[in-house]
Protein backbone atom coordinates (compact mmCIF):
# COMPACT_ATOMS: atom_id res chain seq x y z
CA UNK A 1 0.00 0.00 0.00
CA UNK A 2 1.16 3.03 -0.99
CA UNK A 3 2.07 5.56 1.62
CA UNK A 4 0.37 8.76 1.49
CA UNK A 5 1.57 12.41 2.78
CA UNK A 6 -0.38 14.26 4.88
CA UNK A 7 -2.27 17.10 3.05
CA UNK A 8 -1.31 19.63 5.37
CA UNK A 9 2.78 19.22 5.38
CA UNK A 10 2.53 19.39 1.16
CA UNK A 11 3.92 22.52 -0.31
CA UNK A 12 0.97 22.08 -2.22
CA UNK A 13 -1.71 22.12 0.88
CA UNK A 14 0.00 25.78 2.23
CA UNK A 15 -0.89 27.92 -1.09
CA UNK A 16 -3.83 26.02 -2.02
CA UNK A 17 -6.93 28.90 -0.31
CA UNK A 18 -8.89 25.90 0.26
CA UNK A 19 -6.46 25.19 3.24
CA UNK A 20 -7.58 28.62 4.95
CA UNK A 21 -10.41 27.93 7.42
CA UNK A 22 -13.60 29.47 5.80
CA UNK A 23 -14.17 31.78 8.91
CA UNK A 24 -11.33 34.27 8.50
CA UNK A 25 -11.76 36.35 5.43
CA UNK A 26 -14.88 37.41 6.98
CA UNK A 27 -13.83 37.88 10.55
CA UNK A 28 -11.09 39.88 8.85
CA UNK A 29 -13.31 41.86 7.12
CA UNK A 30 -15.51 42.29 10.24
CA UNK A 31 -12.47 43.53 12.27
CA UNK A 32 -11.23 45.63 9.35
CA UNK A 33 -15.56 47.04 9.23
CA UNK A 34 -15.36 47.32 12.78
CA UNK A 35 -12.25 49.32 13.10
CA UNK A 36 -13.34 52.01 9.97
CA UNK A 37 -16.28 52.59 11.96
CA UNK A 38 -14.80 52.83 14.86
CA UNK A 39 -12.22 55.50 13.58
CA UNK A 40 -15.23 57.98 11.61
CA UNK A 41 -17.03 57.63 14.96
CA UNK A 42 -13.60 58.56 17.45
CA UNK A 43 -13.10 61.10 14.57
CA UNK A 44 -16.27 62.67 14.09
CA UNK A 45 -16.74 62.83 18.15
CA UNK A 46 -13.47 64.72 18.45
CA UNK A 47 -14.72 67.22 15.83
CA UNK A 48 -17.67 67.80 17.92
CA UNK A 49 -16.02 67.84 21.45
CA UNK A 50 -13.88 70.63 19.69
CA UNK A 51 -16.29 72.45 18.29
CA UNK A 52 -18.64 72.77 20.87
CA UNK A 53 -16.38 72.18 24.00
CA UNK A 54 -12.82 72.88 23.36
CA UNK A 55 -12.96 75.44 21.27
CA UNK A 56 -15.39 77.84 23.56
CA UNK A 57 -13.28 77.33 25.52
CA UNK A 58 -10.35 78.54 24.57
CA UNK A 59 -12.39 81.59 22.87
CA UNK A 60 -13.19 82.40 26.35
CA UNK A 61 -9.86 82.87 27.41
CA UNK A 62 -8.24 85.18 24.80
CA UNK A 63 -4.44 85.12 24.68
CA UNK A 64 -2.88 88.41 25.48
CA UNK A 65 -1.45 89.55 21.76
CA UNK A 66 0.70 92.76 21.86
CA UNK A 67 0.08 93.34 18.30
CA UNK A 68 -3.51 92.70 18.25
CA UNK A 69 -4.61 93.87 21.78
CA UNK A 70 -8.57 92.81 22.70
CA UNK A 71 -10.61 96.36 21.92
CA UNK A 72 -11.71 97.87 25.58
CA UNK A 73 -15.47 97.19 26.38
CA UNK A 74 -17.48 100.36 27.04
CA UNK A 75 -21.34 101.09 26.99
CA UNK A 76 -22.60 104.19 26.20
CA UNK A 77 -25.57 106.23 25.18
CA UNK A 78 -25.61 107.43 21.73
CA UNK A 79 -27.17 110.77 20.59
CA UNK A 80 -30.19 109.29 19.94
CA UNK A 81 -31.00 108.15 23.51
CA UNK A 82 -30.05 104.59 22.81
CA UNK A 83 -27.42 102.43 24.91
CA UNK A 84 -24.44 101.02 23.03
CA UNK A 85 -22.36 98.69 23.92
CA UNK A 86 -19.31 97.90 21.78
CA UNK A 87 -20.52 93.97 23.05
CA UNK A 88 -23.11 93.83 20.65
CA UNK A 89 -20.98 94.25 17.89
CA UNK A 90 -18.80 90.85 18.50
CA UNK A 91 -18.65 89.07 14.90
CA UNK A 92 -18.38 92.52 13.02
CA UNK A 93 -15.94 94.36 11.63
CA UNK A 94 -15.93 97.91 13.42
CA UNK A 95 -14.24 101.18 12.63
CA UNK A 96 -14.02 102.94 15.76
CA UNK A 97 -14.01 106.82 15.29
CA UNK A 98 -12.99 109.31 17.86
CA UNK A 99 -13.95 113.07 16.53
CA UNK A 100 -15.08 115.93 16.98
CA UNK A 101 -17.36 118.58 15.51
CA UNK A 102 -14.77 121.39 16.11
CA UNK A 103 -12.26 119.34 14.39
CA UNK A 104 -11.73 120.31 10.83
CA UNK A 105 -9.99 117.41 9.52
CA UNK A 106 -12.30 114.95 11.30
CA UNK A 107 -14.98 116.45 9.40
CA UNK A 108 -13.80 115.63 6.30
CA UNK A 109 -13.80 112.12 6.84
CA UNK A 110 -17.41 111.74 7.86
CA UNK A 111 -18.99 111.55 4.59
CA UNK A 112 -16.52 108.87 3.53
CA UNK A 113 -17.12 106.72 6.06
CA UNK A 114 -21.33 107.46 5.39
CA UNK A 115 -20.31 105.61 2.19
CA UNK A 116 -18.21 102.79 3.60
CA UNK A 117 -21.10 102.12 5.90
CA UNK A 118 -23.64 102.29 2.94
CA UNK A 119 -21.21 99.67 0.96
CA UNK A 120 -20.27 97.04 3.67
CA UNK A 121 -22.71 97.14 6.44
CA UNK A 122 -24.70 94.00 4.59
CA UNK A 123 -21.15 92.00 5.02
CA UNK A 124 -20.91 92.58 8.68
CA UNK A 125 -19.39 96.15 8.99
CA UNK A 126 -20.29 99.02 11.49
CA UNK A 127 -18.66 102.22 11.98
CA UNK A 128 -19.41 103.53 15.61
CA UNK A 129 -18.61 107.46 15.85
CA UNK A 130 -17.03 108.17 19.58
CA UNK A 131 -17.34 112.09 19.64
CA UNK A 132 -15.52 114.28 22.23
CA UNK A 133 -17.13 117.39 21.80
CA UNK A 134 -18.52 118.68 25.03
CA UNK A 135 -21.77 118.80 24.65
CA UNK A 136 -24.55 116.78 22.46
CA UNK A 137 -25.77 119.51 21.28
CA UNK A 138 -23.23 120.48 18.44
CA UNK A 139 -22.78 116.79 17.52
CA UNK A 140 -27.03 115.98 17.00
CA UNK A 141 -26.77 119.17 14.97
CA UNK A 142 -23.96 117.64 12.90
CA UNK A 143 -25.49 114.40 12.73
CA UNK A 144 -28.63 115.75 11.29
CA UNK A 145 -26.75 118.07 8.23
CA UNK A 146 -24.59 115.31 7.17
CA UNK A 147 -27.27 112.61 7.43
CA UNK A 148 -25.10 110.26 9.45
CA UNK A 149 -26.15 106.73 8.70
CA UNK A 150 -24.09 104.61 11.64
CA UNK A 151 -24.07 105.35 15.78
CA UNK A 152 -22.45 108.31 17.50
CA UNK A 153 -21.80 108.01 20.92
CA UNK A 154 -20.17 111.27 23.38
CA UNK A 155 -17.41 110.00 24.49
CA UNK A 156 -14.88 110.97 27.75
CA UNK A 157 -11.63 111.08 28.92
CA UNK A 158 -11.68 107.49 30.80
CA UNK A 159 -12.23 106.30 26.99
CA UNK A 160 -10.03 107.86 25.30
CA UNK A 161 -7.39 106.84 28.22
CA UNK A 162 -8.36 103.04 27.69
CA UNK A 163 -8.03 103.33 24.28
CA UNK A 164 -4.19 104.22 24.80
CA UNK A 165 -5.11 107.93 25.10
CA UNK A 166 -5.61 110.21 21.34
CA UNK A 167 -2.76 111.45 21.00
CA UNK A 168 -4.42 113.66 17.93
CA UNK A 169 -8.20 114.05 16.28
CA UNK A 170 -9.22 111.75 14.13
CA UNK A 171 -7.82 109.16 15.62
CA UNK A 172 -9.29 105.54 14.40
CA UNK A 173 -9.32 102.17 15.11
CA UNK A 174 -9.98 99.03 13.02
CA UNK A 175 -11.61 96.16 14.88
CA UNK A 176 -12.06 92.64 13.87
CA UNK A 177 -14.68 90.15 13.78
CA UNK A 178 -12.63 88.78 16.75
CA UNK A 179 -12.61 92.11 18.77
CA UNK A 180 -9.11 92.39 18.52
CA UNK A 181 -8.00 95.80 17.16
CA UNK A 182 -6.05 95.49 14.23
CA UNK A 183 -4.99 99.16 13.08
CA UNK A 184 -4.75 102.65 14.56
CA UNK A 185 -4.68 105.71 12.40
CA UNK A 186 -4.10 109.34 13.65
CA UNK A 187 -4.81 112.40 11.95
CA UNK A 188 -7.09 112.59 8.55
CA UNK A 189 -6.44 109.13 6.64
CA UNK A 190 -7.41 108.61 3.07
CA UNK A 191 -10.57 105.90 2.65
CA UNK A 192 -8.75 103.88 0.48
CA UNK A 193 -6.80 102.69 3.23
CA UNK A 194 -9.80 102.40 5.70
CA UNK A 195 -11.10 100.29 2.51
CA UNK A 196 -8.47 98.09 2.05
CA UNK A 197 -7.86 97.18 6.02
CA UNK A 198 -11.79 96.86 6.35
CA UNK A 199 -12.16 94.13 3.05
CA UNK A 200 -9.32 92.33 4.40
CA UNK A 201 -10.88 91.88 7.64
CA UNK A 202 -14.47 91.56 6.70
CA UNK A 203 -13.02 87.99 4.82
CA UNK A 204 -11.68 86.92 8.01
CA UNK A 205 -14.12 83.91 9.96
CA UNK A 206 -15.19 85.13 12.97
CA UNK A 207 -13.54 82.33 14.90
CA UNK A 208 -10.21 83.10 13.55
CA UNK A 209 -7.91 85.52 13.96
CA UNK A 210 -6.01 87.28 11.06
CA UNK A 211 -3.13 86.19 11.38
CA UNK A 212 -1.42 87.71 8.49
CA UNK A 213 -3.32 91.43 8.46
CA UNK A 214 -1.08 94.14 7.47
CA UNK A 215 -2.17 97.90 8.11
CA UNK A 216 -2.55 99.62 5.12
CA UNK A 217 -1.33 102.99 4.32
CA UNK A 218 1.61 104.56 5.59
CA UNK A 219 2.78 103.09 9.37
CA UNK A 220 4.10 105.56 11.87
CA UNK A 221 5.49 104.83 15.41
CA UNK A 222 2.48 106.61 16.60
CA UNK A 223 -0.46 104.25 15.24
CA UNK A 224 1.02 101.48 17.11
CA UNK A 225 -1.95 99.90 19.43
CA UNK A 226 -1.00 100.67 23.15
CA UNK A 227 -3.81 100.71 25.37
CA UNK A 228 -4.52 102.41 28.86
CA UNK A 229 -4.23 100.00 31.89
CA UNK A 230 -7.42 100.22 33.63
CA UNK A 231 -6.21 100.15 37.08
CA UNK A 232 -4.15 103.14 36.59
CA UNK A 233 -7.07 105.00 34.55
CA UNK A 234 -9.42 104.27 37.47
CA UNK A 235 -7.29 104.83 39.81
CA UNK A 236 -7.62 107.97 43.02
CA UNK A 237 -4.12 109.01 41.80
CA UNK A 238 -5.38 109.57 38.13
CA UNK A 239 -2.73 107.72 35.72
CA UNK A 240 -1.42 105.92 38.39
CA UNK A 241 -2.33 102.15 39.31
CA UNK A 242 -1.75 101.97 42.85
CA UNK A 243 -2.78 98.25 43.48
CA UNK A 244 0.19 96.94 44.67
CA UNK A 245 0.09 99.50 47.67
CA UNK A 246 -2.00 98.28 50.93
CA UNK A 247 -4.15 100.77 52.37
CA UNK A 248 -1.44 102.65 54.86
CA UNK A 249 0.56 102.66 51.96
CA UNK A 250 -1.83 104.48 49.79
CA UNK A 251 -2.72 106.75 52.51
CA UNK A 252 1.08 107.64 52.67
CA UNK A 253 1.41 107.87 49.25
CA UNK A 254 -1.48 110.61 48.69
CA UNK A 255 -0.06 112.77 51.48
CA UNK A 256 3.38 112.44 49.98
CA UNK A 257 2.02 113.78 46.60
CA UNK A 258 0.01 116.22 48.52
CA UNK A 259 3.03 117.86 50.10
CA UNK A 260 4.94 118.42 46.87
CA UNK A 261 4.20 120.79 44.50
CA UNK A 262 4.43 120.33 40.74
CA UNK A 263 6.78 122.00 38.34
CA UNK A 264 4.37 121.78 34.75
CA UNK A 265 3.58 125.75 35.83
CA UNK A 266 -0.35 124.59 37.67
CA UNK A 267 1.00 126.15 41.39
CA UNK A 268 -1.16 123.06 42.24
CA UNK A 269 0.39 120.20 44.63
CA UNK A 270 1.14 117.03 42.54
CA UNK A 271 -2.09 115.03 43.77
CA UNK A 272 -4.20 118.35 42.96
CA UNK A 273 -2.56 118.38 39.47
CA UNK A 274 -2.98 114.68 38.79
CA UNK A 275 -6.82 114.72 39.64
CA UNK A 276 -7.61 118.27 38.20
CA UNK A 277 -5.27 117.56 34.79
CA UNK A 278 -5.27 113.52 34.21
CA UNK A 279 -3.21 114.53 30.83
CA UNK A 280 -0.88 116.37 32.48
CA UNK A 281 2.77 114.40 31.70
CA UNK A 282 5.22 116.30 33.78
CA UNK A 283 2.69 115.47 37.40
CA UNK A 284 2.20 111.82 36.02
CA UNK A 285 5.89 111.35 35.65
CA UNK A 286 6.82 112.58 39.09
CA UNK A 287 3.92 110.81 40.96
CA UNK A 288 5.26 107.50 39.17
CA UNK A 289 8.60 107.71 40.24
CA UNK A 290 7.73 108.50 43.72
CA UNK A 291 5.82 105.46 43.73
CA UNK A 292 8.40 103.31 42.26
CA UNK A 293 10.46 104.90 45.15
CA UNK A 294 7.52 103.65 47.36
CA UNK A 295 7.11 100.12 46.13
CA UNK A 296 11.05 99.71 46.43
CA UNK A 297 10.99 100.60 50.13
CA UNK A 298 8.86 98.08 51.59
CA UNK A 299 9.15 99.40 55.06
CA UNK A 300 7.68 102.91 53.83
CA UNK A 301 6.68 105.03 56.64
CA UNK A 302 4.44 108.40 56.29
CA UNK A 303 6.88 111.39 55.75
CA UNK A 304 5.67 114.70 55.16
CA UNK A 305 6.91 118.00 54.95
CA UNK B 1 8.16 108.34 -10.17
CA UNK B 2 9.85 106.39 -7.51
CA UNK B 3 11.52 109.35 -6.38
CA UNK B 4 8.33 111.18 -6.45
CA UNK B 5 6.75 108.91 -4.42
CA UNK B 6 9.48 108.34 -1.77
CA UNK B 7 9.77 112.08 -1.46
CA UNK B 8 6.30 112.12 -0.66
CA UNK B 9 6.66 109.34 2.01
CA UNK B 10 9.40 110.90 3.79
CA UNK B 11 7.73 114.15 4.07
CA UNK B 12 4.57 112.95 5.45
CA UNK B 13 7.18 110.80 7.92
CA UNK B 14 8.31 114.00 8.79
CA UNK B 15 5.27 115.77 8.97
CA UNK B 16 4.38 112.97 11.52
CA UNK B 17 6.89 113.67 14.17
CA UNK B 18 4.64 116.57 15.43
CA UNK B 19 1.69 114.18 15.45
CA UNK B 20 2.01 112.82 19.20
CA UNK B 21 3.76 116.26 20.74
CA UNK B 22 1.63 116.95 24.05
CA UNK B 23 -0.95 119.23 23.59
CA UNK B 24 1.06 121.41 26.68
CA UNK B 25 3.75 122.27 24.95
CA UNK B 26 2.29 123.18 21.86
CA UNK B 27 1.59 126.59 23.24
CA UNK B 28 3.78 128.27 25.74
CA UNK B 29 2.25 131.80 26.71
CA UNK B 30 3.96 134.18 29.69
CA UNK B 31 2.34 137.49 30.44
CA UNK B 32 4.18 140.93 30.92
CA UNK B 33 3.73 144.63 32.04
CA UNK B 34 3.85 147.45 29.94
CA UNK B 35 5.20 149.62 32.90
CA UNK B 36 7.18 148.18 36.01
CA UNK B 37 4.32 149.02 38.03
CA UNK B 38 1.01 150.33 38.43
CA UNK B 39 -0.89 153.26 40.10
CA UNK B 40 -4.25 153.11 41.80
CA UNK B 41 -7.24 154.56 39.88
CA UNK B 42 -5.07 154.69 36.29
CA UNK B 43 -5.18 152.31 33.28
CA UNK B 44 -2.20 149.73 32.95
CA UNK B 45 -1.70 147.84 29.93
CA UNK B 46 -0.82 143.84 30.02
CA UNK B 47 0.43 141.78 27.15
CA UNK B 48 0.42 138.14 26.62
CA UNK B 49 3.16 136.51 24.60
CA UNK B 50 2.40 133.11 23.14
CA UNK B 51 4.23 130.90 21.30
CA UNK B 52 2.60 128.36 18.96
CA UNK B 53 4.95 125.55 18.18
CA UNK B 54 6.32 124.97 14.58
CA UNK B 55 3.48 122.71 12.14
CA UNK B 56 0.83 124.08 14.35
CA UNK B 57 -1.86 126.66 14.13
CA UNK B 58 -4.69 128.20 15.94
CA UNK B 59 -7.62 129.86 15.53
CA UNK B 60 -7.98 133.81 15.29
CA UNK B 61 -9.91 134.94 18.00
CA UNK B 62 -12.90 135.39 15.12
CA UNK B 63 -12.41 131.80 13.75
CA UNK B 64 -13.35 131.67 9.66
CA UNK B 65 -16.19 129.40 10.47
CA UNK B 66 -18.59 128.80 13.03
CA UNK B 67 -17.24 125.38 14.41
CA UNK B 68 -13.77 126.36 14.88
CA UNK B 69 -12.97 126.90 18.42
CA UNK B 70 -11.33 130.81 18.91
CA UNK B 71 -8.22 131.50 20.62
CA UNK B 72 -9.49 133.56 23.71
CA UNK B 73 -7.71 135.51 26.65
CA UNK B 74 -9.29 134.90 29.49
CA UNK B 75 -8.56 137.04 32.82
CA UNK B 76 -10.22 135.89 35.98
CA UNK B 77 -12.54 138.41 38.09
CA UNK B 78 -10.47 140.45 40.47
CA UNK B 79 -11.51 143.18 43.01
CA UNK B 80 -8.29 145.53 41.94
CA UNK B 81 -8.59 145.36 38.68
CA UNK B 82 -11.08 145.69 35.62
CA UNK B 83 -10.35 144.50 32.13
CA UNK B 84 -11.54 147.61 29.90
CA UNK B 85 -10.31 145.85 26.45
CA UNK B 86 -8.77 143.03 24.88
CA UNK B 87 -6.79 143.25 21.35
CA UNK B 88 -6.20 140.39 19.48
CA UNK B 89 -4.12 140.66 16.38
CA UNK B 90 -4.98 139.97 13.37
CA UNK B 91 -5.09 136.42 11.89
CA UNK B 92 -3.04 135.13 8.57
CA UNK B 93 -5.33 133.40 6.25
CA UNK B 94 -3.84 129.76 5.21
CA UNK B 95 -5.20 127.17 3.09
CA UNK B 96 -5.80 123.27 4.55
CA UNK B 97 -6.74 120.50 2.75
CA UNK B 98 -9.49 119.92 4.85
CA UNK B 99 -11.07 123.39 4.29
CA UNK B 100 -12.28 124.96 0.52
CA UNK B 101 -11.53 128.77 1.76
CA UNK B 102 -8.25 129.85 3.63
CA UNK B 103 -8.44 130.04 6.94
CA UNK B 104 -7.40 132.91 9.62
CA UNK B 105 -5.36 131.16 11.85
CA UNK B 106 -2.06 132.52 14.30
CA UNK B 107 0.84 130.78 13.69
CA UNK B 108 4.32 131.58 15.65
CA UNK B 109 4.51 134.40 18.38
CA UNK B 110 1.29 135.48 18.79
CA UNK B 111 0.50 138.78 20.57
CA UNK B 112 -2.27 139.29 22.84
CA UNK B 113 -2.89 143.05 24.70
CA UNK B 114 -4.58 143.57 27.55
CA UNK B 115 -6.10 147.30 29.05
CA UNK B 116 -6.88 147.38 32.67
CA UNK B 117 -7.93 149.87 35.15
CA UNK B 118 -6.93 150.01 38.84
CA UNK B 119 -9.61 150.26 41.04
CA UNK B 120 -9.44 153.74 43.10
CA UNK B 121 -9.19 152.54 46.45
CA UNK B 122 -6.42 149.60 45.42
CA UNK B 123 -3.65 150.09 48.37
CA UNK B 124 -0.03 150.12 47.77
CA UNK B 125 0.82 145.88 47.52
CA UNK B 126 1.74 143.53 45.09
CA UNK B 127 -1.22 141.44 43.79
CA UNK B 128 -1.71 138.46 41.48
CA UNK B 129 -3.87 138.52 38.34
CA UNK B 130 -4.58 135.16 37.06
CA UNK B 131 -5.62 134.65 33.52
CA UNK B 132 -5.59 131.98 31.03
CA UNK B 133 -4.73 131.57 26.95
CA UNK B 134 -7.29 129.07 25.86
CA UNK B 135 -6.48 127.80 22.75
CA UNK B 136 -7.22 125.01 20.40
CA UNK B 137 -4.38 123.98 17.75
CA UNK B 138 -4.02 121.88 15.05
CA UNK B 139 -1.48 120.72 12.19
CA UNK B 140 -2.08 119.76 8.63
CA UNK B 141 -3.86 116.35 9.60
CA UNK B 142 -5.10 116.14 13.35
CA UNK B 143 -6.31 118.14 15.88
CA UNK B 144 -5.76 118.61 19.71
CA UNK B 145 -8.09 118.98 21.84
CA UNK B 146 -9.01 122.37 22.93
CA UNK B 147 -7.20 123.72 26.03
CA UNK B 148 -5.63 126.31 27.84
CA UNK B 149 -1.97 128.28 29.15
CA UNK B 150 -2.61 129.25 33.13
CA UNK B 151 -0.91 132.56 33.76
CA UNK B 152 -0.46 134.75 36.74
CA UNK B 153 0.56 138.05 36.56
CA UNK B 154 2.32 139.91 39.65
CA UNK B 155 1.04 143.26 39.61
CA UNK B 156 3.23 146.37 42.03
CA UNK B 157 0.49 149.02 42.57
CA UNK B 158 2.85 152.30 44.08
CA UNK B 159 2.03 155.59 45.18
CA UNK B 160 1.40 158.50 42.98
CA UNK B 161 4.27 159.96 43.04
CA UNK B 162 6.67 157.09 42.34
CA UNK B 163 7.64 157.05 39.08
CA UNK B 164 6.76 154.15 36.27
CA UNK B 165 9.24 152.97 34.45
CA UNK B 166 8.18 151.34 30.74
CA UNK B 167 9.38 147.96 29.95
CA UNK B 168 8.75 146.02 26.89
CA UNK B 169 8.42 148.49 24.71
CA UNK B 170 8.39 146.81 21.27
CA UNK B 171 6.07 144.55 22.29
CA UNK B 172 3.36 147.33 23.47
CA UNK B 173 4.50 148.77 19.99
CA UNK B 174 2.94 146.08 18.14
CA UNK B 175 -0.55 146.32 19.86
CA UNK B 176 -2.86 149.04 18.46
CA UNK B 177 -5.01 149.86 21.70
CA UNK B 178 -7.82 152.14 20.98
Amino acid sequence: MEEQTPIENTPQASKSPESFPKENPRALQSKLLAGSLLSVVLVVGLYYVNRYWIAPAVRAQPKSDRNHPLAPAFSLTDITGKPLKLSDYQGKVVVLDFWATWCGPCRIEIPNFIELQKRYAAQGFTMIGISIDDSPEPVVDFYKEFRMNYPVVIGNDRLGELYGGLPGLPTTFLIGRDGRIYAKHVGATDPSVFETEIKELLAISPASEAKDFHQAGIVFKEDKVELGDPAAIDSEVPGIDLTKLTADQKEAYEKVLASQQCTCGCKLNLLKCRQMDRHCAISRKLAQDLLEAFLKDKNSTIVTK
Amino acid sequence: MRMLLWGWVLTLMVASLGWAQNNSSVVEAHAVMATDAAHANSPLKLAVLAQVAAGYHINDHKPSLDYLIPTELKVEPSNQFTVKDVVYPKGTPKRFAFSDAPLSVYEGTVVVGTLLQAGKDVRAGTYALKAKFAYQACNDHACLPPTSVPLTVTIRVVPRNVPLKPVESDVFQRIKFE
